[in-house]
């Protein structure tokens, strides 16, 4: 577990009942690096998911943050040790604006109880604020950041959400699905947002059955089928993967012009 | 990670055999241990009982399959009540007047079944906006304190605040060894564990049944599976009225009289009993019941009347302080959004 | 002004204080039918200690806030770990066990009650209520109050974003105790006697209502809820129990075609000036960069 390992996943199984989440899964996501996880529906992504951001605890195995194990902390303090994530299904809080949803994630790096009580609503150029409005702004999302969120279009919602997972200052930043339901534009655009984002130091893992932009973010990916992971190692090397062809065969033949393998 | 309180229960539920046991075990105890003038507290603890116990049956099944804390209840006990003497007696409405006892009751318990439907129309049915806060299950909640206004301020329009005599005529009187015990009271209790069991029956052995269990494991589930939910829920507000209108007859025939405020104290107490024996459990309903109405006029002999509320609310207390599932309620303390 | 004015300006205070004291656990999504007993611990600490004790009500208020903070923090452990109707049910049953124990307790009056020597005037309780209002506008317009409205909004969601949920609702649980201590021992030092009979179920039923049918988004909610419905029935001039059945038959009406409350986020972004101003600009200035 040198420096240069942003999460490191070793031997992680979770059962629910009798169904197997993940079994036995190991593998490295190298710091500074933008690695895409897919496989079919089922597959146990999001699970992983929610193993590695604390949602569900692990039955065994160890989860590394920088290497730190962090499988038995709290779901905030992994956040405060720099994990972000978005959501498949849009987890945006209902009743907060878009500026506040975004200022929610900065809630880890707020020390003291002065920031935790100062009227930040009543402050509108404070510097939370600006912070949320100019990372709103970097991320080409241009709507006004006081309108209320349901009021905003499926894609917008889908990149505020981004956002604000980056607004905890995050080491690993973990997207599930961020370009379902997003256009041609609006993916290209998320897909150039996200190298940014990378650049700065960020390491990605990303969920997504959008492969043309799986190729186009991510230079490595993991593939897990039934809990297991069936393939790690560079993207373009997924197609020619025996054990990830039969893993999708009888639903569509893996294509590499992009179309997603799972419907 | 959901689990239904009639699933894991069932096989105790539907016993009616093993809840009259309980029953006679605890007053052969109490006649064993304190003789004759115990064994009466606890055989009119056991009546108590079995009323707060057919109360809190009906709380725990409008929680357990609705989540849905029904504050009509206790306003559906009253209205039996009221209803059936105002149908008795010659002052209200004169066509109506002279009522004999037994169709009176009837006539009242069929009034909360309706009331009951009332309630669901405006509760459930109607209500299709949801705005996702965590405090979205109030929303039923608030509109049953609206109905609860409603209907107790009609009666007391209706039919006055005063406290009426209900009187019946039922003087056959049951001897266990020393013990006379009124035929009301074994009436009452073999009523209420007739319909406690039946409503197990249904629960488990009928179509509506296993679609109200459904329901309450997962409404979301529920649906998929095929449950037409709009078609079950006023089940559960027929099955409500029913229960808590019967307790409500119970309750006139044995005391012998009827109050517009009657409601409040069984309510709150059958509220206790669905604490104590855990919320949306149906066998904790029926124990929490006996063991509220048994602890409450034990406590009136020993330690006089006033001590009751602080006796019974300090034990629901430690249960929530200790154990917030209760005696019998399952892991699940409650459905929030996850 | 006359006696009737200012009765109903005194309750209309303590209603508000005490609504306030349910709104800000119900704004990060615990609702409190137990608020009767809060009140009550409020109001006999300071009955006690201004009758017992002779401390003045300078210190006897505080103090009263105090004693029922405290027994806020405390139960809000174990009601914490119960959601949704269970938690409805735990308050409730923590109220009646309060007014239970109030009322069986010889050292406290038991079912007499007790005489409260220091008074409390009008303007005081005045002053109070504003205050509580402004410093609960506060509490929302800060971070600690977007963590309270996001927990009430996704608590799943909220704890991934690294809230701290536990903290920050046992805190909202033990300032909404305080606060309707604070209504209790004004209530207790303006009319000069308290009664365990006083704070029944029915007190935390009415007032759960204000805060619900007001709104638990933003701090109007109570603010607008309890207007409403304290001075309702004064401006109704329908009789004695018909006024009841008006106000039933409102609040299911309410909960039918409304059932957020009167006041909700969308309702203040609407009449809020400020915001049509600052709405055209932010745009224009994101096009114009």
């Amino acid at each position: 577990m040198a420096d240069n390992t942003a999460l490191s996943i070793s031997a992680v199984t979770k059962r629910f009942g009798g169904v197997i989440a993940t079994d036995n899964v190991s593998f490295d996501v190298p710091a500074g690096s933008r690695m895409a996880l897919i496989g079919p529906n089922g597959a146990g992504k999001t699970s992983l998911f929610n193993l590695i951001s604390g949602v569900y605890s692990v039955d065994s195995g160890v989860i590394l943050l920088e290497g730190k194990p962090i499988q038995n902390m709290p779901p905030r303090r992994r956040v405060s040790a720099g994990l972000a994530r978005s959501f498949q299904n849009i987890r945006l809080m209902p009743h907060l604006s878009v500026v506040e949803n975004v200022m929610l994630g900065q809630h880890v790096r707020v020390k003291g109880a002065r920031a935790a009580l100062a009227p930040l609503a009543w402050q509108r150029g404070n510097k939370w604020r600006r912070l949320a409005e100019s990372s709103l702004r970097c991320a080409g999302i241009d709507v006004d950041p006081d309108a209320d969120v349901s009021t905003l279009s499926y894609g917008i919602r889908k990149r505020i959400e981004v956002v604000r997972a980056l607004m905890s200052q995050p080491r690993l930043l973990m997207l599930d699905e961020p370009a379902a339901g997003l256009n041609t534009r609006e993916t290209a655009e998320l897909s150039s947002f996200l190298k940014t984002v990378a650049r700065d130091g960020v390491t990605l893992l990303v969920v997504e059955h959008d492969m043309s932009f799986v190729h186009d973010l991510c230079e490595r990916t993991v593939v897990l089928n039934f809990g297991q992971l069936i393939y790690q190692g560079p993207t373009a090397g997924v197609h020619d993967d025996e054990e990830v062809r039969a893993a999708y065969l009888g639903r569509r033949r893996v294509n590499t012009e992009g179309a997603s393998p799972v419907a | 990670m959901t689990s239904s309180a009639f699933a894991r229960y069932r096989p105790l539920v539907q016993s009616p055999a093993f809840i009259t046991m309980i029953i006679a075990a605890v007053v052969a105890a109490g006649i064993a241990v304190g003789g004759q003038v115990i064994a009466r507290q606890v055989a009119s603890g056991v009546l108590l009982g079995s009323i707060y116990m057919t109360v809190a049956v009906a709380f725990t099944l409008t929680i357990g399959v609705l989540n849905f804390l029904n504050f009509t209840i206790p306003t559906l006990f009253m209205l039996t009540g009221m209803v059936a003497w105002g149908l008795m007696s010659n002052g209200f409405v004169k066509f109506a007047g002279g009522w004999s006892w037994l169709a009176a009751l009837a006539a009242g318990v069929a009034v909360a079944v309706i009331a009951s439907l009332i309630v669901e129309r405006f509760t459930f049915r109607y209500l299709k906006i949801k705005h996702g806060d965590a405090t979205e299950h109030a929303i039923p909640l608030v509109s049953s304190l609206g109905f609860l206004l409603i209907f107790e301020h009609l009666v007391l329009i209706f039919l006055g605040s005063e406290s009426q005599r209900f009187a019946v005529p039922f003087k056959a009187d049951a001897h266990i060894g020393s013990l006379v015990i009124g035929g009301a009271q074994l009436a009452s209790c073999g009523l209420a564990v007739v319909v406690v069991a039946a409503l197990s029956y249904v629960l488990k052995n009928t179509r509506t049944g296993r679609a109200l269990r459904t329901i309450a494991e997962n409404p979301d589930t529920a649906t998929l599976l095929g449950v037409e939910v709009n078609k079950v829920v006023p089940v559960v507000f027929i099955l409500t009225g029913l229960l808590a209108g019967v307790a409500g007859a119970l309750f006139t025939v044995n005391y012998g009289s009827v109050s517009p405020f009657m409601g409040e104290n069984v309510g709150a107490k059958a509220i206790a009993a669905t604490v104590l024996g855990g919320v949306g459990s149906i066998w904790g309903a029926i124990a929490g019941g006996l063991i509220i109405g048994l602890i409450e006029t034990l406590s009136i002999y020993f330690l006089g009347g006033d001590s009751v509320q602080m006796v019974v609310w300090g034990l629901v207390l430690v249960i929530i302080i200790v154990r917030p599932r209760g005696l019998f309620g399952t892991i699940a303390t409650g459905k929030g959004k996850m | 002004m006359s006696g009737y004015v200012s009765g109903i300006v005194a309750i209309l205070c303590i209603n508000l204080i005490f609504a306030y004291g349910l709104f800000v656990p119900a704004a990060a999504g615990q609702i409190n039918l137990g608020g009767a007993g809060f009140q009550a611990i409020g109001a006999y600490s300071a009955a006690w200690l201004s009758s017992v004790a002779l401390l003045p009500t300078w210190a006897t208020i505080p103090a009263a806030m105090l004693v029922a903070g405290l027994v806020g923090f405390l139960i809000s452990f174990p009601v914490l770990r119960t959601r949704g109707v269970y938690m409805v049910l735990a308050t409730f049953a923590f109220g009646e066990v309060v007014a239970g124990f109030l009322l069986r307790t010889q050292f406290f009056g038991g079912a007499i009650g007790m005489v409260v020597p220091a008074h409390v005037e009008l303007p005081v309780l005045v002053a109070c209520a504003v205050t509580v209002t402004l410093l609960s506008f506060y509490l929302m317009a800060t971070r600690f109050g977007l963590a309270m409205r996001s927990i009430n909004d996704d608590e799943a969601a909220a704890v991934l974003m690294g809230v701290n949920v536990r903290a920050v609702q046992v805190a909202a649980f033990t300032i909404g105790g305080a606060v309707a201590g604070l209504s209790g021992a004004l209530y207790a030092h303006n009319f000069s006697f308290v009664e365990a009979q006083y704070f029944n179920s029915f007190l935390s039923i009415y007032v759960l209502l204000f805060v619900l049918i007001g709104g638990v988004q933003t701090a109007w909610g109570p603010l607008v809820g309890t207007l409403f419905f304290t001075l309702l029935p004064e401006l109704m001039r329908v009789g004695g129990s018909w006024r009841y059945v008006v106000f039933g038959a409102a609040i299911v009406i309410m909960m039918t075609i409304r059932p957020q409350g009167m006041v909700t986020r969308a309702v203040i972004d609407a009449l809020s000036p400020r915001r049509w101003t600052s709405k055209r600009f932010a745009t224009g200035a994101v096009h114009g960069g």
